[in-house]
């Protein structure tokens, strides 16, 4: 069997993904980014290999990702941008729009209908609004990531947050609580002030349907109701959210891996000399 | 697509020593006149009246220059800090800050490198905070300050009340050279000065429209700035008017040998904005590396716009100087006639993409560029990418998130040509 592996270091978390060559998902990877980048590549190809996938059998690795040139077993890397429209195009093929929320940054991208790029936006160097911002508020209120989209629904009344800053959360959350406000209501607020702020990326590339929902946020309930309350649609948000990414580096890894068994064709060599049956 | 090699001519060689000599030799008088009673004078590159000094010998200083001279030898921070410390805001203009902050370390006067001005003339006022930079060095030095009130065009073309109100002032201003230095003002040698300002305008103008060349042979963006000095500090010497004719020369042997400025012209660009000087070579390699090629930007024009064919006119001495500060500088003119620039930029000069580099510590021009990104991908199809950092200040630049946006547009772009190459293929075979 042939493998292509896509792998996408991530501020917080290595996803990587490995594809057969009909294009399914064999195995699937999620690993802690750390400090060492490079190690983080290292052990995302030891883990998919651990599915029984042999080095071998591993015909091309495409990283994407900030870490995307520190993975030593990458043949080529593509950002993340392109790789989140081409895998969320693969989940949905319908897909026009794309929300990717990640650790430190949010991306809006306008995709084609064969899924190429045509426009995006991100947020600017600072990381307010992503889901920093939602891990700093989580670990003000003493709640992990995983719970606090659940709760954000229980509350009726959000509150309203000075920013969406990432280092000021605490102290914003925090006077919320010295006002006894709900812990339900203060995670509704924090939801809808990140959807507030990404809803302004994505109108500026336009919020053409379908739009799918993409990254480690995706995963956050909270957070896709928030942005469907904004955008008055339904967003597709696959429980695959997070591989987005590497989906999409591994169906780049795949096109290569397809591209090498294509036979060789001398140009005009077939119209030469005179072949009769 | 054309792909070329360049493998006896460094691109940068001829053109690009030729300016350095040039900038380095008027540097060098600066240095000298920092020891000597040389009449000197502060002046804004936007839309500057540079002809005007040199009718009376006065030597010409550029805050914008010492401030991007600062930046570009990675030298910018702890100037811009110093200005802080006094209270300059964070988010103020840098340039500004540089230089406030070279001034107060004592980078100007007598042991410094640049000399005190004898005058300090505010040239353009569409930008406020530059009028306080000016009124700061004029109250930090002690030194007479001239202002000079530009309306801001609002339409295509000025009026004939706006040309006649500016002449006036330039009056004003001869007025204030006479008294500075003693001499009695000559029209005809303002007129000899504008003979060769208008032969480097031409010279300029001829060389941008090179670039309309496949594959174009210099990057007008980046090494336009190799150029910038020349045309808007050197205006109306010999010297400069020699060097773009020596510029073209060059440029017109590349086009005629079929030599671009990269290896391989892959993608052809229009840039607005000025560039990250403190990572000026870091962010040129980010296009680089896609071949993308500027064959034309705005930011070359800020001083002046020559390639529409608007050149100082020796005829008509005051007129012309009037209307160049008025209308033929990018500065001065409203979004909407910068707009129609670019426009002209991308259908001319046959451009595949706009980028847009805008400005974090300066919000007068960066205002709008939403806007126009906007226009340009949407009312137009042109493909735009818009990026952000700064000219003056380093904090601002972060190489991974320019990279990364940097390469997602040019893959983007680069997808795109290869599914119309499937499709064509497609087509053939059918």
């Amino acid at each position: 069997m042939e493998y292509a592996v896509g792998i996408d270091v991530g501020s917080t978390q290595t996803k990587a993904v490995a594809l057969d060559t009909a294009r399914a998902i064999v195995a699937r990877v999620l690993i802690d980014s750390g400090a060492n980048v490079v190690r983080a590549g290292q052990r995302a190809m030891d883990e998919i290999q651990k599915t029984g996938i042999s080095r071998g059998d591993i015909k091309f690795v495409v990283g994407t990702g900030y870490g995307r040139y520190k993975i030593e077993a990458g043949d080529t890397q593509v950002t993340e941008i392109s790789c989140h429209a081409r895998g969320a195009h693969m989940l949905y093929p319908g897909t026009r729009t794309v929300i990717d929320m990640g650790g430190q940054d949010t991306k809006a991208i306008k995709i084609s209908a064969e899924g190429d790029v045509i426009d995006f936006c991100m947020n600017d160097k600072c990381a307010a609004g992503t889901g920093r911002f939602l891990a700093g508020a989580a670990d003000v209120l003493g709640l992990t990531l995983d719970e606090i989209g659940e709760i954000s629904l229980r509350g009726t009344k959000p509150v309203r947050l000075t920013s969406v800053c990432t280092v000021f959360v605490e102290s914003d959350i925090l006077s919320h609580l010295a006002q006894n406000k709900q812990v339900e209501d203060i995670l509704a607020g924090v939801h809808e002030a990140i959807a507030t702020r990404t809803i302004g990326l994505v109108r500026r590339v336009g919020t053409d349907p379908e739009i799918t929902f993409t990254g480690g946020v995706a995963l956050n309930i909270g957070m896709v109701r928030a942005l469907e309350a904004k955008l008055h649609v339904t967003l597709n948000a696959s429980p695959e959210a997070q591989y987005c990414g590497a989906l999409g580096a591994a169906l780049y890894a795949m096109d290569h891996v397809m591209a090498e068994k294509r036979p060789s064709v001398e140009v005009g060599a077939e119209l030469t000399g005179w072949v009769d049956e | 697509m054309t792909t070329t090699q360049a493998p006896t001519k460094d691109y940068r060689g001829r053109v690009h020593t030729l300016s350095r000599d040039i900038m380095t030799d008027w540097m060098a008088q600066l240095k000298e006149a920092t020891r000597t009673p040389t009449p000197s004078a502060y002046l804004m590159i936007s839309g500057n009246c540079v002809e005007i000094l040199r009718c009376f010998d006065i030597l010409p200083v550029f805050p914008e220059i010492n401030a991007l001279q600062l930046a570009i030898r990675k030298n910018s921070l702890p100037y811009i800090l110093k200005s802080e410390e006094i209270g300059y805001a964070s988010d103020n203009c840098a340039y500004v800050k540089a230089d406030v902050g070279f001034t107060l370390c004592g980078g100007v006067g007598e042991n410094g490198t640049i000399p005190k001005p004898s005058l300090i003339i505010c040239n353009f006022v569409g930008c406020n905070v530059y009028i306080k930079w000016f009124e700061h060095c004029a109250s930090m030095m002690n030194v007479p300050m001239v202002m000079l009130d530009i309306p801001f065009l609002r339409e295509a073309t000025p009026s004939k009340d706006d040309i006649k109100y500016v002449m006036c002032q330039l009056h004003e201003l001869i007025g204030a050279c006479e008294k500075l230095t003693g001499k009695k003002f000559d029209i005809d040698r303002l007129r000899e000065i504008l003979r060769y300002s208008a032969r480097a305008e031409r010279g300029w103008a001829r060389s941008k429209e090179l670039c309309k060349n496949r594959p174009a042979p210099f990057d007008a963006y980046f090494d336009s700035i190799n150029m910038m000095g020349p045309i808007n500090a050197l205006r109306g010497t010999k010297e400069a008017a020699d060097f773009f004719d020596a510029a073209a020369t060059e440029y017109e042997q590349m086009v005629e040998d079929g030599v671009g400025v990269l290896k391989e012209e892959r993608f052809r660009t229009v840039v607005e904005g000025p560039p990250p000087y403190p990572y000026y070579r870091n962010f040129r390699n980010l296009f680089e590396r896609w071949g993308a090629v500027a064959v034309q930007s705005t930011y070359s024009t800020v001083g002046g716009l020559w390639e529409f064919g608007f050149f100082h006119d020796p005829e008509r001495p005051l007129e012309s100087i009037a209307e160049q500060m008025l209308v033929h500088n990018l500065c001065n003119r409203s979004l909407i006639e910068r707009y129609k620039q670019i426009r002209k930029y991308v259908e001319e000069w046959n451009a595949d993409a706009l980028i847009i580099h805008s400005i974090k510590s300066c919000r007068l021009f960066s205002a709008g560029q939403g806007d126009m990104r906007e226009y340009f991908t949407r009312e137009l199809n042109v493909p735009t990418l818009m990026v952000e950092s700064d000219l003056e200040d380093p904090r601002y630049y972060a190489e991974a998130q320019m990279k990364n946006r940097i390469d997602a547009f040019f893959e983007s772009l680069q997808y795109k040509r290869l599914r119309a190459g499937n499709e064509t293929g497609k087509q053939a075979t059918t």
